[in-house]
This record gives structure tokens, sequence and C-alpha cells, in this order.
């Protein structure tokens, strides 16, 4: 009982650093097994190269669905911004070089998450059948601006190949670089980012500690929205030309990397979750691309070990957790 | 200019019409070390979250060394050299040590608008040193610490603040006897340091060690202070109950009067972290009123036997109907009611009718063939509502429209409909006025009469007193004492064991 | 005692949206000559066609949603179920063997949601949309082996024949109705959604009830499967897709709340079903069947219903203070608030 505790019991010491190298041993160790089973396929330099290159995007969309968490908002409708802001790099880029390009995409997709999470915050519905309707929305402008005489010229081409140097490896892990230092100083090492770590945590002590609440909650909206927008800018550089999505088929694009913030939370007892993400990325396109070899094509059985993944995630995490749950 | 640290003067804060603080005077003078005590509902919790800053008084007024204090959050109180570490408070389970305890005021440990985390942990780090209290692991995520350890880096918050004045809200009992002789010595540093400290405890001899002085609260108001010194526990104690027993409505017999059929009968019940080898026996007829502060397990003894709690060892068996209870489910269905303590949040289902919340432990006897009719719901809400005089405009009404006493009323009602072998009551008259609790005893002394089994859990030392057959006294999960009507029935007989 | 009329604005608002949009659109489908197109019996047989669909499987999911949660798996259900119920029937040769093996398979996936969210507490919508991906996955492998199969022609005839499937829907409709708002499954469902932890504490067996509200709604996605197949006569690849957002909006236009409780009544599933059918024929009808105006028309009006709905509900049930009920927490836990995720 514990009320009857033995004097001067310590507190188990944990030791991160060791944690982390056990768990890129780990890692590296399974890589080579499947390797071994591929018949050396699995690590040829091209196929990392396209894991590594795949996982990069995804990463900046799980960034920001960790600040995310810290409201309790689960925002589905992040597929259909990606689109759009997608649309705006490539038109703006096309336009005006590289300027257009990373402005354009990250200032739409800063806009769009903030009225996403507005909407959140002051209607009182949950989060995630808002952003349903708003992915709904968001895909119908998408699918009208390919189709409308004033738009498509503009969104429906590619983009301009002087552009995509920044998504060739080895650039892209450069980007990818850039911004985990940047969201990891964010998060772990600013007042901002501590506080919305506390709100997340305990939205009623922080408060009593003096955080202003409202305004940290904006502050990750902006946050948040300025991460789903280079993440755009990215799949832009990367596909070239985004398609238009309809029937909510949007929402596919969150599932991958929702898969890794998931993942990245269960283990964020033991490595920080900014560290984790581009990690858990890496495991979770390492596995899809491993299974390709193994004769499991994408969308179909693949996607029931997504599935399979989310629920198993979903289950782990869920476990000890008292109280309702809807 | 006076040696007084704080001063209130006629604090008062309602409730409703209940008074949670009457018309409080408090003064703390510079370097004094004060003991707050008193009952469940004595008003001690309300003064102290004013004086921190989470709630707000009615009316009054209070000083912070001469000058006026009026804080709307707990940093308001923070910056007026005020910090506590209260129960309701806690930690932030996802930052680390360093981080709780530096939370909103790190600008000392940045460099180019960064956060430089090793100089945080050296500064908590210091700090721990600084008060001589064992340091926890410092990029350990402190949600996944003991209590003992969360709450030390609370205390740790509290003084790293540099407080005028410490607020301890019932801190001793999360902390190993180490751990405790520490904060004693801390506590008689602030003082040495001419800073003053307000500690609440439940342990009457601790808090007679360690204070200079000692206020007593009871029903919201101030009824004593003394002198540490100068007194003993069992005057404090009875100055914390001590009332005349007023209320007529309660029993007027001094017998025991129930029937030898054992309705249930619970054997060395363990519930981890709660209840520790429970074991006795309620008979038909009988009212068991269970007594205790608010954390001696009397609440998690009406939720166990309801089937509510996670049974470590031992047997809730329900000898009417032959068969242990295992699930909540199970309860309802053997005929054992149960009326929760909380009445809005775990009683009822306060956005629906009356009607709903009436009849829903009543669904099993309303279905004929598995259909029930709305006819049969209407007839059986109706009969209730009428029986039981429940003021509401309709039974279709929501019940969140009516009043206390009112809503009360359906939690029981919706039982008393049922035909109960036991009946488990959780502070069946909290929040309701006289003339309701009037009524509600009548309810239970009828039920009494149809030899019913009754228990009932009460914080109101009064009204297990006026009401039960016999009494289980409960301290730290455990059963101390049992009293029979017939014999010594009185707070004294019974407080010893209890505080 | 006498009932006094607790018809508010509010209960009446999702009827006049319902007379709103049939009144407009029939407006706007005036063509000269031909007079209003959204009246012809063709078109509203159509519509009836197709709003049998939604309301049979939301006659199943409605009880998920009383209970505060939500199933999005009912469309990718209502594929798979009748994926394997046409192959079991074909390769047997046994034609009415579709209707026990579509059943079961619909049921079998709805047990499975209603167990990791009840007894794993895994919140609904990342269940059954884990399911969504999952389960699509699926019958994609599985129509990638088989392909698209045609049910046999007689049995197909017998039926999609009027009598037989309006009589089935009548049927069905019927009991799920009469479970919902008579039994105590019903009862209980609704009981959880207004307050779960109230419910336990009267007794309500919480998980089973959770369990059996995500098989009756599973049970109804193959039962729309099968209507949806002798309807067309075959499986395709668009089986269920966008069905789920049918029946939820079916159940949500109608005014159901998300958090369900008092608020879910059966016939706020027909109103919802009706409503939103209207606007996606009338959309065709006037030539705007574009699929990015149809979609933001509907994404625009849920939410549009959501919020209103919410609003609504917050101001009817704004907790008067009464007196002795705001007692301060004496001697409170110190809690590590967890932010129930939603």
């Amino acid at each position: 009982m514990q009320k009857n505790l033995t004097a001067g019991k310590g507190e188990k010491q944990t030791n991160p650093v060791l944690f982390f190298l056990l768990f890129i041993a780990v890692l590296a160790f399974v890589a080579v097994i499947i390797n071994i089973l591929t018949g050396g396929v699995f690590l040829e330099s091209k196929n990392v190269q396209a894991i590594l290159s795949a996982a990069i995007y995804p990463s900046f969309i799980a960034w920001g669905l960790c600040f995310l968490q810290a409201c309790g908002y689960t925002d589905l409708s992040i597929g259909g911004v990606v689109v759009l802001s997608s649309f705006a790099a490539c038109a703006f880029g096309n336009m005006f070089g590289y300027p257009g390009l990373i402005l354009g995409g990250v200032i739409t997709g800063t806009v769009l998450i903030f009225i996403n999470f507005n909407i959140f915050a002051f209607a009182k519905i949950p989060s995630w059948i808002a952003s349903i309707s708003l992915a709904m929305i968001y895909e119908a402008i998408s699918v009208f601006m390919r189709a409308n005489k004033t738009f498509r010229p503009h969104v429906d081409v590619e983009l301009d190949h002087s552009l995509r140097a920044i998504g060739q490896f080895p650039i892209n892990l450069v980007v990818l670089a850039i911004g985990f230092v940047i969201v990891y100083l964010l998060y772990n090492r600013t007042s901002i980012g501590q506080n919305i770590v506390a709100v997340g945590g305990n939205k009623n002590v922080a408060k009593s500690l003096g955080v202003n609440v409202t305004k940290t909650l904006l502050l990750v909206g902006l946050i948040c929205g300025v991460l789903i927008g280079v993440a755009s800018v990215l799949q832009e550089i990367f596909v070239a030309k985004t398609a238009a999505m309809a029937g909510l088929t949007s929402i596919q694009m969150v599932f991958k990397p929702l898969a890794i913030a998931l993942l990245a939370q269960i283990i964020q007892r033991w490595i920080n979750i900014i560290i984790a993400v581009p990690f858990c990325s890496l495991i979770i396109y390492g596995v899809f691309n491993a299974m390709a070899f193994f004769g499991i094509p994408s969308g179909t059985l693949q996607d029931v070990l997504l599935c399979v993944f989310l629920l198993a995630f979903g289950m782990v995490g869920q476990r000890g957790v008292k109280g309702v749950v809807k | 200019m006076s040696g007084n640290i704080l001063e209130i003067r006629g604090l008062d804060k309602h409730f409703g019409p209940t008074y949670a603080n009457q018309h409080i005077d408090f003064t703390l003078k510079k370097g004094e070390i004060r003991g707050l005590i008193g009952e469940n509902g004595s008003g001690k919790s309300t003064l102290i979250s004013q004086i921190a800053g989470m709630n707000i008084p009615d009316s009054g007024e209070m000083l912070v060394d001469g000058e006026a204090y009026s804080p709307k959050t707990p940093k308001d109180a923070n910056d007026r050299k005020i910090s506590m570490v209260l129960q309701e408070l806690g930690v932030i389970g996802n930052l680390n040590a360093g981080a709780n305890i530096f939370l909103g005021r790190m600008d000392r440990f940045k460099k180019f608008g960064l956060v430089s985390i090793k100089a945080c942990n050296q500064a908590a780090l210091d700090e721990f040193e600084k008060w001589d209290l064992p340091a926890p692991p410092l990029n350990k995520l402190t949600g996944s610490m003991m209590i003992e350890s969360r709450k030390l880096i609370e205390l740790v918050r509290a003084l790293a603040i540099e407080p005028d004045v410490l607020l301890l809200d019932e801190i001793t009992q999360s902390l190993s006897l180490n751990n405790r002789e520490r904060l004693y010595k801390i506590i008689n540093r602030l003082k040495d340091a001419g800073k003053s400290v307000i500690v609440m405890t439940h342990d009457v001899e601790e808090m007679i060690k360690i204070t200079d002085s000692i206020t007593v609260l009871r029903d919201g108001a101030v009824v004593g202070e003394v002198r540490s010194a100068n007194t003993t526990p069992d005057e404090i104690k009875s100055m914390m109950v001590g009332r005349t027993v007023s209320g007529e409505y309660y029993r007027t017999d001094h017998v025991a009067d129930f029937d030898e059929e054992v309705v249930l009968s619970v054997k060395d019940l363990n519930v981890s972290g709660e209840l520790e080898d429970i074991s006795f026996d309620v008979h038909g007829g009988e009212i068991l009123g269970f007594c205790g502060l608010s954390d001696s397990g009397i609440h998690d003894v009406a939720k166990a036997v309801f089937g509510l709690s996670k049974i470590t060892s031992g047997t809730i068996h329900l000898n009417t109907r032959n068969i242990d209870i295992l699930s909540p489910t199970h309860a309802l269905k053997n005929h054992v009611g149960y009326v929760p303590k909380d009445r809005d949040n775990e009683a009822l289902m306060i956005t629906s009718s009356v009607r709903e919340n009436m009849t829903m432990p009543s669904m099993t006897e309303l279905s004929r063939v598995g259909f029930i009719s709305p006819a049969s719901m209407n007839n059986l809400a109706t009969e209730m509502v009428e029986k039981l005089s429940v003021k509401c405009e309709d039974i279709f009404q929501p019940v969140n429209a009516l009043s206390g006493g009112n809503k009360q009323k359906i939690n029981l009602g919706r039982w008393l409909a049922k035909d109960l072998d036991l009946l488990i009551l959780d502070c069946p008259t909290r929040g309701v006025d006289v003339g309701v609790k009037a009524y509600i005893y009548q309810l239970m002394k009828e039920a009494k009469k149809e030899k019913i089994a009754t228990i009932l859990v009460s914080d109101e030392l009064t009204e297990v007193l006026g009401m039960s057959d016999r009494l289980m006294v409960m301290k730290d999960g455990k059963i101390t004492k049992i009293i029979r009507r017939d014999e010594d029935f009185t707070e004294n007989a019974v407080i010893g064991v209890m505080i | 005692m006498k009932k006094k009329s607790r018809i508010t604005l509010y209960d009446l608002i999702p009827f006049i949206a319902f007379l709103a949009i049939f009144l407009v659109f029939t407006f706007l489908s005036y063509k000269p000559g031909k007079g209003f197109l959204m009246l012809r019996p063709a078109n509203l047989y159509t519509i009836v066609e197709q709003t049998m669909q939604v309301i049979l499987v939301a006659s199943g999911t409605i009880f998920v949603v009383a209970q505060g949660g939500i199933d999005l798996s009912v469309g990718v259900n209502l594929a798979l179920s009748g994926v394997i119920g046409t192959w079991a029937s074909v390769t047997t040769g046994i034609p009415w063997l579709l209707i026990p093996v579509t059943l079961s398979v619909g049921l079998v996936v709805g047990i499975i949601n209603g167990i990791i969210v009840g007894k794993f507490k895994v919140s609904s919508f990342m269940v059954t949309l884990a399911m969504m991906i999952g389960i699509r996955g699926l019958v994609n492998f599985i129509q990638a082996k088989i392909l698209a199969q045609r049910l046999d022609n007689a049995f197909q005839a017998l039926m999609n024949s009027t009598p037989v499937k309006i009589g089935m829907f009548i049927v069905v409709v019927a009991i799920m109705c009469y479970v919902f708002e008579f039994t105590k499954v019903g009862r209980y469902s609704r009981a959880i959604g207004e307050n779960e932890t109230t419910a336990k504490s009267i007794g309500i067996p919480v998980v089973k009830m959770k369990i059996i509200a995500f098989a009756l709604s599973g049970l109804l996605a193959g039962v729309g499967s099968i209507v949806s197949l002798v309807t067309i006569g075959s499986t395709s690849q668009q089986m269920g897709v966008f069905f789920e957002m049918r029946v939820a909006m079916g159940i949500f236009l109608g005014g159901v709340l998300v958090t369900g409780g008092s608020s879910a009544k059966f016939y706020k599933i027909l109103l919802g079903s009706f409503s939103i059918q209207i606007i996606v024929n009338g959309l065709a009808l006037i030539g705007k069947s574009d699929s990015y105006i149809s979609q933001s028309v509907q994404g625009i009006l849920l939410l549009l219903i959501l919020v209103i709905s919410a609003l609504s509900a917050n101001k009817r049930t704004k907790l008067r203070k009464t007196p002795a009920d705001a007692l301060p927490a004496e001697g409170g836990n110190a809690p590590e608030d967890k932010e129930t995720s939603e």
C-alpha cells in the first residue's frame, strides 16, 4: 500500500544514451537479418536511399502531430492540407523559383492548419470528426482547382525541374537534419516548447504555474502548420505533381505519419519523442519496403499490416489508462 | 510595523447557501509555524485554496506584509512569495524534475533564447542539495516516478521560489520516515530565517510536534487557536468534532436492532492501495455505519462492495442470493443498490430526464420478454416522483434543472424502487437542505423496517452516530474499531481511533 | 403528471432542414417543359433505393453513436463481407449461402472492433479508422486474386424484386427500431453515451454493451452488403467506398450529437439519410454533379450541423449552479490529469 513506504527507496535510474545505442543496435540487427533474407537486396545503397528518402517527408508530418498531441487533437485533414499546400508550392515555385516554392507551401500550410486549429478549439465537437469535414472541403477545393480554367494551368503542371534539386539524395537528408535541429531545439530547449509540453501533460497545473494556455495553444497551431507546410514542399519536390484527391482518400496520407507518431509516443519514456520520430519513420518505411521484397505489394496486404500496427500501438499506448475513452 | 506576514479578516466563501468559510479571521506571524486542522467539510481546504489563489473569496480581505492581497491564480500567490504544495496540483508528468521546478521561470537559464538543460538540471540539483533532500534522476520524466519523488519535486518547486509563506497540504503522508525528518528540518530552517509555514496534516501528534500553534476549524469557522506546547491530541480532537447532536431527525432509540440473518459477509478484503484486510457482516434490518477521514477507505468500501473495485484478495459474499459479488452488473442483478457520493458525475445522468434516471436501475424488472414499454417506465417514474415528492415540472424534465435535494431524492429513489436486499449509501445527505435530510433519514428508517441491510458511509460523524446500529471506524484503509449503538456510542469513543 | 411540451426549436431544426433542402432542390430542378425533375417517380424511386442502404446500416451504427463512439469501418466491412459472401456462393454453387456468410463476416468484424474498443480502451474512431485501411487492403488483395463475381441470376432476380426488397427493409428496420427504442440494449447504450461512469456505477455491463453495439453495426453492414449486391448484381471495386461517411452523415444530419446519449433517437436516422441523399441527388439534377461540389457541400453541411447541434446542446444543458451542489472536493487526490484523447 502506498502509505507504507519503506524508507529511502530511490528512483530507478534511466540512461537515455545507453537505451538509444541499444535501440540503434537492434534496428541494425533486424536490418541485417532482412538483408540476408532478401539476398542482399535490402541494404543495397539504392534501396537504402529509397527508404531514407521516403521517410523524410512523413517525419515532418509526424513532428507536427507530436505538437498536436499536446492539445489532444487529431487532425485527419492533414492530407488535404498537404495537397493544397503542394499546389501552392508548385504554382508559386514555377512562377518565382525557390522563394515561391518554399514560401508558397509553408504559408498555405500554416494558414490552413491554423484555421483547423481554431475550429477544433472553438467548435466544441471532437477534432477527429471536425477534421473529416475539413478534409472533405479541402479535397473538394483541390479537385475544383484541378478542373477550373483559371487555376488549372498553375496547379495541373509539374514542378520545374530546376527546383527539384533539394529533393535529391543526399540533399534531402540535409533538409531533414536542419528540420530536426530546429524542431528539437524548439520542443526541448525553448520556453514555448516546454509550455506546450506542460499544457499537453496537465493543463490545470500548467495554468496554475502561470503558463498562458490560450497563447500556447495558438502557438501549437502555428508550429504545426509550418511543419506541415514544409512537408508539403518536400512532397511536391518529390513527386513533382501532387494528385488531387476525393472521397476522403486524402486521409490515407495521414496514416503512416500517425503510426509513426503513435510509436514515438510509446517509446518517449526512453527516447525523446523528437529524436524518436525520424527513427520510427525509418522503421515503418523500412518494414514496408522489406515487405515489397517478400512479395507483398503495396495497397493490399501492406495496408493490413499498417492496420495491425496502428491497433497494436493503440492498445499498448492505452495500457493502464483509467477513465472513459470514446 | 506588524510582525504579521499574513492577515485574513472576515473571509467568507459560499458554495450556494452553504458556508464553506464563515467569517474567518486568521493571522500568521513572521517566523511562525502554524498547523491548520479540521474534519472533512470543516473548510480548511477552502481556506488554503483561497490563500493559494485557487479560489476567490466572496468577501473579506487578505493582507500580505501589510499590503492588500487578492490572488487570481497560484502564480499571483507566487509573485507575492507565497508558495504551496497542494493535493489538487501535482507535477507535470511529461517533463523532468528540473523543468517542473522552474517552469515559467526559465529565463535565467537562457543563452541566445535557448534554455540550457544542463544549467536547469544543475540548478535543480543545487536546490535539492540546499534543502538536503534526495534528488531524483534528472533526465527521467516525472510521470513515471513514485508518489514520494513527485511530492519532493513539488516541495522543491515551492521552496525554489524562496517563499515568505509556505503552504503544505497533506504532504507528510506521502513521505518515508527519512524524508519526513528532512522536511521537519526544512520547516525549522524556514522558521529560523523568519519565514512562515502553514502545515495541514491528519496526524495530530505530528502536528503538535512540529508547529508553534494550531488553528482548528469546524463547520466553516475557526473554533479555536492553541499553542502547540500547551495542548494535547485529545484537546485538539475534541475541538475538531465537539458539537451538540441536535438532530431530532436521527433515531431516538439506543438499541442495536437487527436480525440474526447475515445478508452480506465480507472477509479479508484487500484492494491494493485502498483497503487492507477488511472483514465485516451486515445483517437484515441493520444500518451499518462507516466513518473515518476522507482517505480512510470508507468510500472505497462502498465501491468495493458494489463490485466496482479490483480486488487483490478476499470475498464479498451476498448470503441471501448465495453469490460472491464480482462486478457491478452482478450486484445489480442480485438486489444490491449503490448510491454514490459524487451525485452529478457518478450517480446521475444529468442531461437526461427524471424518468431515465429514475428507471435505469430497473430495466430488467420493467422488461417483459425483452420489451420495455415507455408506459411502464412512465408509471414507475411517476410513482417514485410522487412518493418522494420530487419537485420537478414533469418526469421528462432534465435532471440538471433540479435542486440538489431533489436530485438526491432521485439518486436514492431509483434504488428504492427496486426490491433490495442490500443498500449501499455513500454520503446520502451531502449537499442537501435540512428538510430533505430529515426525509432521507425517514426513508432509511423505513428500509430498516423492511429488513433491508444498509451500509451507511458518511463524512459526517453525527450522521453515522445518529443512524447506525453498529459503527465501523476506519483509518488508513483498515478497520480500527467497531462499536454498537447500545454501548458507548459517542464521538469521543470514535475520534481517538479515527484521526 | 401531465407532460409539458418539451419540443424545442432545436429539436425541430433537422425537420426544418430536411424540408428546406427538399423544397430548395425541387425548386431548382425545374426544367421548362419537363416540370420538376425531382418529383418524377423514377427519381424519387432512386432516392428511396439509395437511402434504403444507408438507413439499413445506420440502424446498426446508431447503437455505437448512442454510446458516444463511431464506426468508420462499415463501408469496408460492407465490401469485405460482400466479396467473401459472393465468393462462397459462387464457389459452392449455392446462391443463398451468400446470406449467412455475408452476415457472419460482417458480424465478426464488428465483434473484433467491439473488443478492441471495449476491452482495450482504444478510441473507437482510431480503431475503426485503422480497420478502414486494413480491411480495404484485404479487400483489394482478395479482388486482385478473384476479380469481380456475379451473383446467380435467378437468385438476384428474386432478391431484387420490389416486394422482397421492400419487405426485407421494413422488417429489418422495424426490428432495429424496436431493439433501439424498447429494449435494454438501446436504453443502456444511451446511458453509456450520457455518462459512462454513471452507467458503470449503476451496474450496466459497459464492455458487453460496447461489443454488442459494434457487433450490430457490423451485422447491419452485412445486410447492407446483401442489398447492394442484389441491386447491382455483382461485386465491384467501388463497393462501400465513402459509404461510412454517408452513414455517419445520415446519423448526424438527423440531429444526433457526437456524444450520443439521449440525443440518439431512431427517427433521426430516417431524417438525416433522406436529407443527404436528396442533396446528392438534387445536385446531380441541376447539373452540378461534379464530385467536388457535392463533396464540399456535404463537408460544409456536416461541419455546420455538428457545430450547431453541439452549441445548442451546450446551451440547453448549462448546469444551473444549484445550492449545495457546488461543494469543493475536500481532500482530493493529486490528479495526473491525462486529457482523454478523442
